[in-house]
């Protein structure tokens, strides 16, 4: 995460001075995973200003946002199942190391329309684009499995392009609305925000928040982690108490 | 109402789990099988990744057989003795299959053999209950007087050496074909991921010739035995209980249990077998419905693990 950032942050510096900077934030740092947890919107809203140090009093538009929202890491393996001798088998599959969990585009605008599809595969800002990166060689077609392994997400919701996600509520000042599923994987995540103007990339900006569990959620998620024996006994003690107790509350 | 699972890392409605486990509960106190068979591809339809779900039916199994095996047990219908030999072999016989389990995950294709091992299984152990159960209703319907107590019909491996009385069960058998039969339970239980009464009833009815109102209350201490176990290993194994799904069904389950047992009382044993031949039947069809239809999505992924941090 470090190294990232520090990349990052080289990044940035690398960028040819510009005379306008991002400010962005988010709604929330630390979204908390309760018993009633069921999915969470957050908001992200930043806005354009003139250069620190800048004799500029305002920013001249018209400028676009997209901003990709990255859940923690997984390894995924997508699959493809064909008849072979009238059975159906997994004949194909691909590997797909530290693919993100939860990965969401949201724009102002067509990403084609707001940049060109050159530095939109340089920024590695669409799904498609992250599942090549991630794809390990294997046997079957990592370009197919990958557009379908971001299909099936895609179904599940924990990947999305969305091209109104971003909407300015004045010249400079813009939100975006986040939404977290309820089946979100818990962990670091990453919302990046580009800020372009006629096409061009002039700045960007990184937010961090964590989707952690709490209390009793938190408690049982260590407990199994880590006194998976005493867990154990405790799941199969509650289960003869259950089955216990039911027995006697129906007793006639 | 929704509620967070923390270990499926995900939230359910919590009427809709209580529901499917009491369903499924009502049919366990109904025929004496678990009724892992039935919840666990319940779940994974649901959404539940398909580790959590196998680990915590585990675990309901277990409480939905507990209260079933003691409503049997106070009507004297449990041979503690037999089940005893049972339960001893049988957790021998998960140890190989967990171990199986793990080698046909690392050659793949563990989708697929899980399929036709449902597939034949459930369909072989169907039709056999189905034709005894219907040529019995059938006798019983033309008149003539089946006897309570089936035919002291010795196969040859019950004069085998180290015969045992068995007194609840008015069986003096050797004990080598229990064992077997115990080892067999456990390593395909374990293997398929179900507690094995679907396939014990028959087993205790027909090879060991039972006396049938013995046969279910037997058959659930079996389950929950085995099942205890099972439940154990999967969370030290894989950690992948989930204490919370595992509770909602668990509640569900045990109430359902308890009347599957009552409506038990009034049906005779070739219906009940006759309606968990049918059962048994439907899932082997739906298993091999998928493996040579096919699903209806061709693609499939899994999370294999944890890619680390950004």
């Amino acid at each position: 995460m470090r190294l990232l950032c520090a990349a990052l942050l080289l990044f940035a510096l690398a960028l040819p001075a510009q005379a306008e900077r991002l400010v962005s934030m988010v709604s929330r740092e630390e979204v908390a995973i309760t018993s009633s947890f069921s999915g969470e919107t957050l908001t992200l809203f930043g806005n354009i200003e003139p250069e620190a140090g800048s004799t500029d009093k305002f920013v001249e538009g018209p400028y676009h946002i997209i901003v990709v929202v990255t859940g923690p890491w997984q390894d995924r393996i997508a699959r493809l199942s064909q008849p072979v001798f009238g059975l159906w088998m997994n004949t194909q599959q691909v590997l797909f190391k530290a693919f993100p969990s939860y990965y969401h585009v949201l724009s102002s605008g067509v990403l084609t329309d707001i940049t060109s599809e050159a530095l939109l595969d340089d920024l590695d800002i669409l799904p498609e684009r992250q599942a090549r990166l991630a794809a390990q060689p294997g046997k079957g077609d990592a370009v197919a499995l990958g557009n379908e392994l971001i299909r099936l997400m895609t179904e599940q919701g924990h990947v999305g392009v969305n091209t109104t996600g971003v909407v300015f509520r004045s010249d400079t000042f813009y939100s975006a609305q986040v939404t977290l599923p309820s089946d979100i994987p818990t962990g670091p995540f990453l919302a990046h925000t580009y800020l372009f103007k006629n096409g061009a990339l002039i700045a960007e900006r990184s937010e961090g928040f964590t989707v952690r569990k709490i209390a009793f959620e938190r408690f049982l998620g260590q407990a199994a982690t880590g006194q998976p024996l005493l867990y154990g006994l405790v799941c199969v003690a509650l289960a003869l108490f259950t089955g216990w107790l039911g027995g006697v509350v129906f007793r006639r | 109402m929704q509620i967070y699972l923390p270990i499926a890392e995900l939230s359910m409605n919590l009427f809709f789990l209580v529901g499917i486990g009491g369903a499924v509960g009502f049919l366990s106190g109904l025929f004496g099988v678990g009724g892992g068979f039935l919840l666990t591809p319940l779940l994974i339809f649901s959404g539940v990744p398909a580790p959590v779900a196998v680990a915590s039916v585990t675990g309901q199994v277990v409480a939905a057989s507990t209260s079933g095996a003691l409503s049997y047990y106070r009507r004297g219908q449990i041979d503690l003795h037999l089940a005893l030999y049972l339960v001893l072999s049988s957790v021998l016989g998960a140890f190989g299959g967990v171990a199986t389990f793990a080698a046909l995950r690392a050659v793949g294709q563990l989708d697929l053999v899980i399929s036709l091992g449902f597939l034949l299984l459930l369909g072989f152990v169907g039709t056999l209950m189905l034709i005894e159960s219907v040529r019995s209703i059938l006798k019983r319907r033309a008149g003539i007087v089946v006897r309570e107590k089936l035919p002291n019909q010795h196969n040859w491996f019950h004069g085998l050496p180290m015969r045992i009385r068995f007194k609840k069960s008015r069986l003096y058998i050797s004990v080598l074909p229990v064992l077997v039969l115990g080892l067999c339970i456990g390593f395909i239980g374990s293997l398929l991921g179900i507690g094995g009464g679907f396939i014990l009833v028959p087993a205790l009815v027909y090879i060991l010739r039972m006396p049938g109102n013995m046969v279910i209350g037997t058959s659930l201490l079996q389950v929950v035995a085995m099942m205890a176990a099972t439940t154990i290993l999967h969370a030290v194994n894989s950690q992948s209980v989930d204490i919370l799904l595992a509770f909602c069904l668990m509640v569900g389950g045990t109430v359902g249990a308890q009347f599957g047992a009552s409506a038990g009382k009034y049906l005779r044993g070739e219906q009940l077998r006759a309606l968990l031949a049918l059962l048994v039947l439907a899932v082997a069809i739906r298993f091999g419905f998928s493996a040579i239809v096919g699903p209806a999505d061709p693609y499939s992924m899994a999370v294999v693990g944890a890619g680390g941090v950004i």
